[in-house]
C-alpha cells in the first residue's frame, strides 16, 4: 500500500480505531511512526557505510471488559493490520481483568505543537554530500592531532520523524521531528596501552548542532587526556561527576522515581513522596515542553500533554514520574510520560547551581573527577552502584594524572545527599542531562 | 549521549542466570527424536526469481562489486505476568527487506518495508549509489540452495503452541516464585518467542532460506525483609521446542532458581574491594571469554586494527592452559544458526589454542578484505541492518582441575558466581557486573555476597588465568549481545576458571 502523505497516515489510524470498535473493542489506541533515516560512517578518509532508508510502523492497544492486548506491525497493507486488529480482540480475553488499565481520560489542555519547535526544515537542504562532508571534516580535524593513533571512525545522521496518535476516546494528532547527530570516536596510544574516546552532538536543529572543529576537539581532548593512566590504591574519596556522568546517575534515578517501578517495588524510593532524599541544593525536574530540545514533544505515548514536573524540589521527592496505569496504581495523575508500554523521560535534568566547573575542581583537595564508567552494575531495588570506571585523579585542586582500571561503589540514596557543590555546566545533550557535580565520598577499588 | 560503537553484553533483562551442562541439553529428551521436523520456510514476499534478479542487476547498476537482498519476516509474541495477573500479550510482526552494495572497502544500505515495485528499485538504487562506475554488471543467475543440517531440531515450534498452553506455563514459573518462600513479595514472568524467516539472494548467484524459531523465559523476583529488598533472576529457552519446558528446565526450576537468588542476597555481604585472586563459577562466567576475547577477535576490529589483538596472530596471548571456540553449530542453543545472515554455512572456529591466537570471526566483506575464508559469523538484528562480524556460542574448553581443588587453592578470595552482564572495548578494559558471589577463605566458600564489579584487560587476565577446570558449562541461554547497535541473541560458556589477580570493586 501506498501512502505518499501524512492525510492518508492520520487517516489510516482513524480508520483502524473504527475498526476496532466495529469489531467489539471497547477501546482501542493506534500509533503510527513514520521515519526517513540518513547515516554516513566514515573512517580514515574514506565512506564505510552509507544507509538510507524510511520506514513505517504501527502500534495498536486494545481493551475489551479490562483486558489488554498489544501489536505492532511493520507490514502496513489493510489486510494485515485489520487481521492484526482482529487477532489482539481475540487474545485480551486472555489476559486477566485490570481495573488499572485503560486509555487516558481526555484532556481539554492543548499544546501548540508549532511552538515546541520540534521540526528543522533545514533538513531538506542538505544534500548527501554536505551530511558526508560533515563527518569527513570531523575526523580529518581529529586526526590531525598526532597523539591519536587510529580511528573508529566519525559518523553524521539525519532523521525525520511523523508520529501521529488516534484513540477511541476521540484523540486524532500528529507532530514531526527532526533529528540531526555527529559523532566521532579514537584511540590513542600504542597497541597495548591504547585508550578510547569519543564525543557526539545530536539536536533537534541543525544550526545548534556542534561543528566538525568542536566536536572533532572534544573527542581528541577526551581521548589524549586518558594517556598513560595510573592504577590507585582502594580508598575511599569525594568525587566530581563530569556532566556526561551526572547525566549517568540522573538517569539511574529517573529509574528509581518511574511509576512503574515504584507501584512494581523495585526502587528504593517506594513510599518517599514529600520526604527528603536529598540535601536542599538539589531539584530534578522533568519538562516535556522546552523548545528545540531532543527530550521535548507536546503528547505523550498515550496522547496525555506533556508537562513540567518538579521530581524533586530542594532536596524532598514531590513526584513519581507516570503514566496512565503508574498513576491510577498509585492514585496519582499522568505525568505525560508513556512510552508506550512504559515510562520514559522527557528532559530530565538537575537544575544547575552557581559554581564553575573550574571552581568545583579547585575545591577539591584529592579526589577523583569521573570521567566514564563501564558495564552495568546499577540496582534500582536497592540503590547500589557498581561499576568500571575511568576518571582524573585530582590533588590539591589540579588534576594530576588520569587513573584507570578501577571501580566505583556506592548508594544513589547516599550520593543524593552529598551532593556538595552544583555547577553551572548544562548543556542538555541528550533528554537527560546534568551539570558538573562534586559529591561526598565513594568506595573506589584499585590495587 | 549515546556511546559510540561500544560493545556491551547483557543477559536478558539483567538476568540470564543459572546454568545448564553442556551435554544435558542433548540428552534429556531431544536428541531421541528420529526424525525431527525439518522447518518449512514460509515465503511472505511473493517475488519471482526473475523479480530477485532484477533488483540484484538494478542495485549494481553503478557498478558495485556484489550486491545482496536479505529478505526478512518476523512475528514476535510475548506474555507478560505480574502482581498475579496476566497483564498483557503481544504480537509483532516485522516485514522487510535491506538489499546492500559492496564497493571496495564501501558498503552502500538501503532498506523497506514498503514492499511495491517501485520502492525496491528506489532502494536498490539508493543502496547502488555508492560505488561510482557506470559499467553494469551482470549477476550470476540465481541458483536456489539447500543445506542438509538442522541445528533447530524440535516437536513443538513455539510458533504452534497454543496461547493458553504458553500463559500455564507462565503461571507455573510465577507460582513457584510467588509461593517459594513468604519472603517473596513481587514476581514478575515473561515469555517470549520469535519466529524469524529469512531469504538471502546475492549476486553471486546464492539463493537460501532458513526459518529460526527462538524462545526464552524469564523470571524476576524481589524479596524482602525489614527494610532490605533484593531481587533474584533466572530464566532458559533456546532454538527449542516446547517440549524444552518439560525435559530440559521447567518453569517451576526458573521460578524456584529466580526466588532462591533474591532470598541469598537478603543475607549477602559487599564484598571488600581491591585487588584478589577470583574464581570465576563454571557456565554464566563464560562472559568472560564473551568480553575479553570474542570481541576483539571480530575480524572487523582486527582489520581495522583497532583491537588489541590486531597484530598478535598467531602469537601466545595467554596461558596455555586455554583453548577457545566460537560455534554457531551446537543444536538448540540460542546462538546457533543453519546460515549466518549473509547466507554462509557457519563453521565451528577455533579462536584460541593452547594460548596462542589462532582464528577470527569474519563475515563476508572482512574476509574478502583479508582475503581470508568465511567463518559464518556474519550477523544482523534484522533487515534494517548491514551484517557484521558476530559470534555465536563461544566457549572455554574444560582443563584438568576439578572445581574443588581450584577452589581450595585460594586462601583469601572471591568467588564470582552470577552476572548482569559485561561490557569491553578495543582497548581490551573490559568489566563484568556480578550479582552474586561468595567470599572464599582458607580454600571454602564462605559468606554469600551482592552486588560487585570485576574490571581489568584482556592480555593481563588472559594470562593470570591460573587453573582451568574440567566442568565446561553453559549460560542459560537467556543472553544478547550488543554491538554498534544491533542486538543479537548468544550464548556462551567456560569452566570454572581461576584468575591469580583481578580488581574487585565492593566496599572498603
Amino acid at each position: 500500500m501506498e501512502i505518499e502523505n501524512s492525510a492518508e497516515l492520520k487517516e489510516l489510524a482513524a480508520s483502524l480505531v473504527a475498526f476496532g470498535k466495529i469489531n467489539g473493542a471497547e477501546e482501542i489506541e493506534v500509533s503510527i511512526v513514520d521515519g526517513y533515516e540518513f547515516s554516513v560512517d566514515v573512517r580514515l578518509g574514506k565512506i564505510e557505510n552509507l544507509v538510507e532508508a524510511g520506514s513505517r510502523y504501527l502500534g495498536l492497544r486494545i481493551l475489551k471488559d479490562k483486558k489488554t492486548a498489544f501489536a505492532t506491525s511493520s507490514d502496513l497493507s489493510r489486510e494485515t493490520l485489520q487481521s492484526l486488529v482482529k487477532n489482539a480482540i481475540k487474545r485480551s480475553s486472555f489476559a486477566s481483568q485490570d481495573e488499572f488499565s485503560g486509555l487516558p481520560a481526555p484532556s481539554s489542555r492543548k499544546i501548540n505543537i508549532s511552538s515546541l519547535r520540534l521540526f528543522d526544515p533545514e533538513i531538506s537542504t542538505l544534500d548527501s554530500e554536505k551530511k558526508i562532508s560533515l563527518a569527513m571534516e570531523t575526523e580529518k580535524i581529529a586526526l590531525e592531532d598526532k597523539r591519536i593513533t587510529n580511528s573508529h571512525g566519525a559518523s553524521f545522521q539525519t532523521n525525520e520523524i511523523k508520529s501521529v496518535l488516534a484513540n477511541s476516546n476521540g484523540f486524532l494528532e500528529e507532530y514531526d521531528q527532526t533529528y540531526f547527530g555527529l559523532s566521532v570516536g579514537l584511540q590513542a596510544g600504542d597497541t597495548d596501552s591504547r585508550v578510547e574516546g569519543s564525543w557526539s552532538s545530536s539536536k533537534i536543529h541543525f544550526n545548534e548542532l556542534e561543528r566538525p572543529e568542536e566536536v572533532a576537539k572534544k573527542a581528541v581532548e577526551r581521548t589524549v587526556r586518558q594517556l598513560n593512566p595510573r592504577k590507585i590504591r582502594t580508598q575511599n574519596v569525594p568525587m566530581i561527576f563530569e556532566p556526561l556522568m551526572t547525566s549517568w546517575i540522573l538517569g539511574f534515578l529517573f529509574a528509581c522515581v518511574s511509576g512503574v517501578s515504584i507501584y512494581q517495588k523495585t526502587s528504593f524510593l517506594v513510599d518517599k513522596l514529600e520526604e527528603r532524599i536529598s540535601n536542599s541544593s538539589v531539584t530534578v525536574i522533568d519538562d516535556g515542553l522546552m523548545p528545540r530540545m531532543l527530550g521535548t514533544r507536546p503528547f505523550d505515548a498515550e496522547g496525555v500533554p506533556c508537562q513540567k514536573t518538579r521530581v524533586v524540589r530542594r532536596g524532598i521527592l514531590k513526584n513519581y514520574l507516570c503514566n496512565t496505569y503508574a498513576a491510577r496504581k498509585l492514585k496519582l495523575k499522568s505525568t505525560g510520560n508513556s512510552s508506550g508500554t512504559g515510562v520514559s523521560p522527557n528532559n530530565f535534568y538537575l537544575e544547575p547551581g552557581s559554581s564553575s566547573p573550574e571552581d568545583i575542581i579547585s575545591s577539591l583537595d584529592k579526589g577523583l573527577i569521573l570521567t566514564r564508567t563501564l558495564g552495568h552494575g546499577l540496582n534500582p531495588v536497592t540503590g547500589d552502584i557498581s561499576r568500571g570506571a575511568f576518571g582524573l585523579w585530582v590533588e590539591n585542586g589540579e588534576i594530576a594524572y588520569p587513573v584507570s582500571e578501577i571501580t566505583i561503589s556506592g548508594n544513589l540514596g547516599e550520593i543524593l545527599n552529598s551532593i556538595e557543590l552544583i555547577g553551572n555546566d548544562i548543556d542538555f545533550l541528550s533528554p537527560i542531562s546534568g551539570p558538573t557535580i562534586k559529591v561526598g565520598e565513594l568506595t573506589v577499588a584499585g590495587q | 549521549m549515546p556511546e559510540i560503537k561500544r560493545r556491551t553484553f547483557l543477559k536478558a533483562s539483567a538476568a540470564g542466570l543459572g546454568s545448564i551442562i553442556f551435554s544435558g541439553l542433548n540428552c534429556k529428551g531431544i536428541k531421541k527424536m528420529k526424525n525431527p521436523p525439518h522447518l518449512v520456510f514460509e515465503d511472505h514476499f511473493h517475488f519471482s526469481q526473475e523479480d530477485l534478479q532484477k533488483f540484484l542487476n538494478i542495485s549494481l547498476s553503478r557498478g558495485g562489486d556484489f550486491s545482496e537482498i536479505y529478505l526478512e519476516y518476523k512475528i514476535y509474541n510475548s506474555i507478560n505476568m505480574e502482581e498475579d495477573i496476566i497483564k498483557e500479550t503481544a504480537e509483532s510482526i516485522s516485514l522487510g527487506l535491506g538489499i546492500r552494495v559492496l564497493s571496495g572497502e564501501k558498503t552502500g544500505y538501503g532498506y523497506t518495508n514498503d514492499l511495491s515495485r517501485e520502492k525496491i528499485k528506489k532502494t536498490a538504487l539508493t543502496a547502488a549509489s555508492i560505488a561510482s562506475g557506470t559499467t553494469l554488471r551482470n549477476t550470476a543467475s540465481l541458483n536456489p540452495v539447500q543445506f542438509p543440517h538442522n541445528f533447530y531440531p524440535l516437536l513443538i515450534h513455539p510458533s504452534q503452541e497454543s496461547l493458553e498452553e504458553k500463559i500455564r506455563l507462565v503461571k507455573k514459573a510465577y507460582s513457584a516464585a510467588r509461593n517459594f518462600d513468604s519472603k517473596i513479595k513481587k514476581v514478575k514472568v515473561s515469555l517470549m518467542d520469535l519466529d524469524q524467516h529469512i531469504t538471502i539472494v546475492n549476486s553471486e548467484g546464492l539463493k537460501v532460506s532458513d526459518a529460526r524459531p527462538l524462545i526464552k523465559m524469564v523470571c524476576l523476583a524481589v524479596a524482602e525483609k525489614e527494610e532490605k529488598r533484593e531481587a533474584g533472576f533466572s530464566g532458559g529457552g533456546g532454538r527449542v521446542g516446547m517440549e524444552y519446558f518439560a525435559h530440559v528446565l521447567t518453569p517451576e526450576e526458573i521460578g524456584q532458581d529466580a526466588a532462591k537468588e533474591a532470598l541469598n542476597l537478603l543475607e549477602a555481604i559487599t564484598p571488600p574491594a581491591g585487588e584478589m585472586p577470583v574464581i570465576l563459577a563454571p557456565g554464566h562466567s563464560g562472559v568472560l571469554v564473551h568480553e575479553a576475547v570474542g570481541h576483539l577477535l571480530e575480524a572487523d576490529f582486527i582489520r581495522k586494527k583497532t583491537s588489541i589483538f590486531w597484530n598478535k596472530m598467531g602469537k601466545k596471548v595467554g596461558s596455555s592452559q586455554i583453548t577457545i571456540y566460537d560455534d554457531p553449530t551446537i543444536p538448540n542453543f540460542r546462538g546457533s544458526y543453519n546460515i549466518d545472515d549473509e547466507g554462509t554455512i557457519p563453521k565451528k572456529t577455533l579462536l584460541i589454542i593452547k594460548g596462542n591466537l589462532t582464528g577470527l570471526l569474519q563475515d563476508r566483506l572482512s574476509a574478502k578484505l583479508m582475503k581470508k575464508p568465511l567463518t559464518g559469523h556474519g550477523r544482523r538484528e534484522n533487515y534494517t541492518c548491514i551484517p557484521i562480524p558476530r559470534m555465536s556460542n563461544t566457549y572455554i574448553d574444560r582443563g584438568e582441575y576439578s572445581p574443588e581443588e581450584i577452589i581450595k587453592s585460594v586462601k583469601k578470595g572471591f568467588y564470582a558466581q552470577k552476572y548482569q552482564g559485561g561490557q569491553v572495548e578495543d582497548s581490551g578494559k573490559f568489566t563484568f557486573s556480578v550479582n552474586s558471589g561468595f567470599l572464599i577463605e582458607n580454600g571454602k566458600l564462605t559468606s554469600p555476597t551482592k552486588q560487585a564489579t570485576l574490571i581489568g584487560t584482556n592480555i593481563d587476565i588472559l594470562n593470570d588465568i591460573e587453573m582451568i577446570g574440567s566442568d565446561l558449562k553453559f549460560g542459560l541461554q537467556t543472553g544478547s549481545c550488543g554491538k554498534e547497535g544491533q542486538t543479537v541473541p548468544v550464548n556462551d560458556g567456560c569452566p570454572t576458571i581461576k584468575i591469580a589477580k583481578m580488581t574487585v570493586g565492593g566496599q572498603k
